[in-house]
Formats: C-alpha cells, sequence, structure tokens
C-alpha cells in the first residue's frame, strides 16, 4: 500500500532546501551563490560568507519571511578586506 | 622582468560595501603594478552599483582592468555599467585585450567573462536542443575570443582574465555536480595556446586559490571570499627577490580588519 504524505505537514525538506537555496540567489534582495544550505537534524543551517554585515541580516530575514516554520541556524560571516599580508612569487 | 599583479573577483559591491576596500586599495602603488578585477564586481549589474565600483576602485594609482561576471549581467545593463566603470578610468576587456607598460616590461591582458560548460569528460556537448547548443556555443565563442586576444597581443608577458574557471583545480571545495556552471575547459584551451603566464579567474566562492592547466600555466582563483583580503598581489618574472616584497608584510600585517 502506498503511504501518502499528511498535506499539512508541508513539503518535504528536500524541496524547502531547494526553494532556499533559490531564493538565495533569485531573491533581488539577497542574490548570493555562495550560500550553502545543509540539513541537520534540528534545522536548516545556512553557511558562507558575505560582503557587509547588512547582507548577512538581509538573508535571516527573507529566509525566515518566507519560510516561517522552518528552522534556521545562520553561520554566515563578512569576509576581511585587509591589505594582503604576504605575495606570491610566481618565477 | 618582474611584473607585480594585484587580483580580487567577486566583490560584489553596492552601497553598504563602498569604503571596505579602499584603504587596502590605498597600498596597490606599493606592492603592484596593477589590479585586475576578476568580474562579479556589482549583485544585480546595475548602473547604480557600478557606480559604487567606480567610486570604490577608480582613481587609483595603478591600472584597473576587469572582465564582468553573470552578477553585472543580472539586469541587462551591460552598456550602462561598462560606460560608468570606462568613465572611472578601468578598461572592461570582453574578447580583447590591453597592454600595459611597467617597470618591468609591457605586461599583455586579454580577457572574456568567460562561460559554463564542465571540463573534459564531463562536460556539456553542442548537440541536441537548441538551447543546449546555444549553451555550449556561447562558452564555445567565448574561448575562441579569449584564445584570439591572447595571441593577438604584443608584449613580453601574457596574463588572461576571465570571471569562469579555465580549470577543475580552483573548484575543490564546490559540489562537483555544479562544476559545469562555474567553468569550461575550453577556456583552459583557449590559455593553453598562447604563452601565457598566469590565469586569474573568479566566480567559484568555495572554491580554492591555486591549479595549473593542462599545459602548465598557473591558474589563480582570487574571488574574494577564497582569498579573504582585499587583494591578492603576485610578482611574476624570473629575477625574484624576496627582500623586495618585505614592505607589504609589514604594511598589511598591522591593519585591523574587525
Amino acid at each position: 500500500m502506498t503511504h501518502h504524505r499528511d498535506i499539512g505537514a508541508g513539503p518535504p525538506d528536500e524541496y524547502v532546501e531547494a526553494e532556499i537555496q533559490r531564493l538565495l540567489v533569485e531573491d533581488p534582495a539577497v542574490a548570493e551563490q555562495g550560500i550553502t544550505v545543509i540539513r541537520r537534524e534540528r534545522a536548516l543551517v545556512l553557511y558562507g560568507e558575505v560582503e557587509s554585515p547588512h547582507r548577512r541580516e538581509e538573508i535571516l530575514r527573507r529566509v525566515s519571511e518566507r519560510f516561517p516554520d522552518v528552522p534556521i541556524t545562520s553561520d554566515i560571516g563578512v569576509i576581511r578586506a585587509q591589505a594582503p599580508t604576504e605575495i606570491e612569487q610566481l618565477p | 622582468m618582474v611584473i607585480r599583479i594585484a587580483a580580487v573577483g567577486d566583490v560584489h559591491l553596492d552601497e553598504d560595501v563602498v569604503g571596505r576596500f579602499r584603504p587596502a586599495l590605498e597600498e596597490l602603488p606599493e606592492c603592484a603594478d596593477v589590479l585586475l578585477l576578476a568580474g562579479d564586481l556589482t549583485r544585480h549589474g546595475t548602473e547604480a552599483e557600478a557606480r559604487c565600483v567606480a567610486e570604490e576602485f577608480g582613481g587609483l594609482s595603478v591600472p584597473v582592468v576587469t572582465v564582468l561576471g553573470n552578477h553585472d549581467h543580472q539586469c541587462d545593463q551591460v552598456p550602462q555599467v561598462v560606460k560608468v566603470l570606462e568613465d572611472a578610468g578601468i578598461t572592461v576587456l570582453e574578447g580583447n585585450g590591453v597592454v600595459l607598460d611597467c617597470a618591468g616590461g609591457r605586461l599583455g591582458i586579454a580577457g572574456v567573462k568567460g562561460f559554463g560548460g564542465g571540463f573534459a569528460g564531463r562536460c556539456a556537448s553542442d548537440f541536441g536542443e537548441p538551447e543546449m547548443k546555444a549553451f555550449v556555443r556561447t562558452t564555445t565563442d567565448s574561448a575562441d575570443r579569449l584564445g584570439a586576444a591572447l595571441r593577438s597581443l604584443d608584449c613580453d608577458m601574457l596574463v588572461a582574465l576571465t570571471h569562469y574557471s579555465p580549470v577543475p583545480d580552483t573548484l575543490a571545495g564546490e559540489p562537483l555536480e555544479i562544476y559545469p556552471f562555474l567553468g569550461s575547459y575550453q577556456l583552459g584551451q583557449a590559455i593553453d595556446s598562447a604563452p601565457t603566464a598566469l590565469a586569474v579567474h573568479g566566480h567559484a566562492h568555495a572554491g580554492t586559490e591555486r591549479g595549473t592547466t593542462p599545459g602548465g600555466v598557473r591558474v589563480r582563483n582570487v574571488a574574494h571570499p577564497v582569498i579573504k583580503q582585499a587583494y591578492s598581489v603576485f610578482h611574476v618574472g624570473d629575477q625574484l627577490d624576496t627582500d623586495q616584497v618585505s614592505p607589504i608584510g609589514q604594511s598589511g600585517s598591522q591593519r585591523s580588519w574587525s
């Protein structure tokens, strides 16, 4: 016998993961291709690095807005922009 | 002969980022003859974002040469973006090249954005639906223009500048499944068709810095999330002197970046 998912349970996690990944790229307020979405037991974790603290906050805001029932954890950093301390010599 | 090349890609500028790179950029004349930007200068490719790039990377004491990236195409304002950049003195390459007179010799830079397609044995083919053929032909055309530009330059040292990767080596860290969207072996083939000394690209935020084409050309992924500094500096040549490079270490290491 085929078991059907309870419609009330929402879409399977894999589709949610795919939707979040696309939201991160296609939402003009985010437009990030370098954020990885990883499914953990208790939450979806967002990893990656962005160019400003504002962008990090915006990512969390937009994802939480669109998926209010999905527990999201963020581990997104802001990329350093200091002058280099070493050069690479290429003979 | 030593030519000093600074490079960074994927800086994705908008108003919220303006000023972050500038302190490090002011140090460029001490350590580099040229700054190469490997595409994705903006978030969405708008004229307003291009003005942010012009403000951040314009008016430097070294020449700035760039290619555009896929983000710079998002809003279909490429002509406006290019104009803003060129008005700021930034040279924008797409299927052409430029030769700069540096203290160490004439540096030739050929650039294209490039495109995806994948790498030898695991790549898309010019076959089937029109959409598939258009995809692969975009890559082939881009690689052909890069090769022609590289071979046309009269210079002492040749550098290839792309947004997409010419080799899989510098993609290590990215999911294998998306390699075909990150670069193409045809770009590597074009780079190997000329006596190229160095190939610089961006696009792969989770990739790694170093790679080599099948023909032995050094490839560097300078995407900002990969290098984690304002720019990388490469001293390319046959008379390298370690004493010449110490000042940058002293300067950069003292800067706080919190």
